[in-house]
């Protein structure tokens, strides 16, 4: 399959549950969905055998004064050449979002280090302990927040 | 019924496979595994955080610092992203070392792997002779870059070390006595009773399966997986130079060695053909200090599989966000499930089998809180080492 038919069929495959798509790259499609329709758009590319999950990237956007801040996962698969980057934000305030290991049970160390870095509630994760911050880092401490900045000396935190 | 209860055999974290640091949980019903469970982060060092606020000269340093083993294909993966974001790509001259030096480490990593995989299958002469071979690489590496790791050969833009005549043919001398003692050791892999003993049938992995979990490089191709980033989607001079894709059916322990060692082939070849047709041409293009803003994804190749690069730019001179997936952290999730119905005793030979790489999952800054310890901001860190050098 050469990356242009890979791209097509991507989108054909999400088209009912889209938000929006871009094609920031020749070989790239990103198509932005709603928590509500995630699960069946990661269902819709799994039942399709559509190349596999490559990376759970997390990236936050912090609040500004129109908006919110919120927590984005970017579900990125990769087929031959052609990655399909499926993008769901969850905000600060309700930052939940499904967890995908029942259908893609290797997710899970993605998934564990996407909480532990970002303060996002993945329900239905199978498990939730620590995956990489050390046993005394403190809770509700998310390192990958952009308001997260260090701690000031060895007596704080 | 009397209650079942589960036995559990910590493993770890001190050098569970690698002399490298891990916590396996697996819990046994006699002599076989039912259930795994992973804990990472023992050398995790805030990488990607530290890169948030560093210039992106300064973060090509620091993704070099990924892993001690394969630090070139971090640093060409961050580099390849970055001039994609500036829409700049480094001279042809420039890309041809860039997959050159590549090759050579992907010879220096897969023999350091034939060596402690021996090790661990307690065939402590071969871990010897390989080790002592793998020395040949590490000294053409060295007379390259000065370096033995961290090569440190990129830049944003290009490469900062040309290969003269002499170096050319100390790398071929170099490749064609590490050809002849890899044919050896191909044969006593492949042959020799009691290694195969500890290898053949031993951590299958099928087709189906491998490509459900996703695994990739050598660990997915020893199972018939086809996936190689140098053949999908060509990065650097892969596409002048084009790799043959290596594979393996059996998906046991022994295919994976196969498969390796049968790379090393392909590295060999890949290395003389772009000794012999290397194109002249500048070796750095210019970059600009402040990166356009955008996304994109560099994926190469390491030798251990697929390496993902996520990189954000909001246009500033330092990064937004830098994601890096390792090919380790994809091919756990494959131990995971491996694991379950074989027997302990095979575990360390399973564990090495991925050619696992601690340092490669594990990416935060642990800071030191206590009485005694002692928080060293960048700028002491800096004083520090040029006071040591001065």
């Amino acid at each position: 399959m050469d990356t242009q038919t890979a791209l097509t069929q991507a989108q054909e495959l999400l088209q009912q549950w889209t938000d929006s798509t871009a094609q920031p790259e020749a070989h790239r499609l990103d198509v932005k969905v709603s928590r509500e329709n995630f699960k069946a758009a990661i269902t819709a590319v799994k039942q399709a055998k559509w190349g596999y999950l490559a990376a759970i990237t997390g990236l936050d956007v912090p609040a500004t004064e129109e908006a919110e801040g919120q927590v984005e996962g970017l579900y990125q698969f990769c087929e031959g050449a052609a990655v399909l980057t499926i993008r769901v934000a969850a905000p600060y305030s309700e930052p939940y979002l499904p967890s995908i290991c029942d259908l893609i049970p290797v997710a899970t160390l993605y998934e564990r280090e996407f909480i532990e870095m970002f303060g996002v509630f993945l329900e239905g994760t199978p498990n939730t302990e620590r995956l990489l911050l050390a046993d005394d880092w403190p809770v509700g401490v998310y390192p990958l927040r952009k308001s997260f900045t260090g701690f000031d000396s060895p007596d704080e935190a | 019924m009397e209650e079942t209860k589960k036995f559990i055999v910590p493993i770890g974290p001190q050098h569970p496979a690698l002399k490298e640091p891990g916590h396996f949980e697996f819990s046994v019903e006699g002599e076989i595994v039912t259930g795994v469970s992973i804990r990472l982060g023992y050398v995790h060092r805030g990488i990607e955080k530290g890169a948030e606020n560093r210039s992106w000269v300064q973060s090509l340093y620091l993704f070099e610092r990924v892993c001690g083993i394969c630090s070139h294909v971090h640093a060409t993966a961050f580099a390849l992203g970055v001039e994609k974001l500036c829409n700049v790509s480094a001279p042809p001259r420039a890309q041809a070392i860039r997959t050159l030096v590549g090759e050579l480490e992907r010879i220096h990593s897969h023999m350091l792997w034939l060596g402690v995989a021996a090790h661990e299958g307690g065939f402590d002469t071969l871990f010897m002779y390989s080790w002592r071979d793998r020395e040949t690489v590490m000294d053409l590496l060295e007379m390259l870059c000065g370096n033995r790791v961290n090569y440190s050969i990129n830049l944003l833009g290009g490469v900062k070390f040309d290969i003269d005549h002499a170096q050319r043919d100390a790398i071929l001398r170099g490749v064609d006595f590490l050809e002849e003692r890899s044919h050896h050791y191909l044969k006593i892999c492949t042959t020799d009773r009691t290694f195969l003993g500890r290898t053949r049938g031993v951590g299958t992995m099928t087709r189906e399966q491998a490509d459900e979990f996703g695994m990739v490089g050598p660990t997915g191709r020893a199972s018939g997986n086809k996936r190689d980033v140098r053949i999908d989607a060509p990065y650097a001079s892969y596409a002048e130079f084009p790799v043959k894709l290596v594979t393996a059916e059996a998906g046991d322990l022994m295919a994976r060695f196969d498969v390796r060692i049968r790379e090393l082939f392909e590295s060999f070849r890949l290395i003389r053909l772009i000794l012999d047709n290397l194109p002249q041409s500048e070796l750095t293009a210019r970059v600009p200090r402040r990166v356009p803003a955008g996304e994109v994804v560099s994926r190469v190749e390491a030798p251990r599989g697929e390496l993902f690069y996520y990189i954000k730019s909001n246009g500033s001179d330092q990064p937004e966000r830098v994601k890096v997936r390792t090919p380790s952290l994809c091919n756990w999730g494959s131990v995971t499930q491996t694991a379950v119905g074989s027997k302990l005793a095979d575990m360390p030979m399973i564990l090495s089998g991925i050619d696992p790489c601690f340092s490669c999952n594990d990416r935060l800054v642990n800071i030191q809180r206590g009485d005694n310890s002692q928080v060293w901001t960048w700028e002491d860190l800096r004083r520090y080492g040029i006071e040591y050098y001065r």
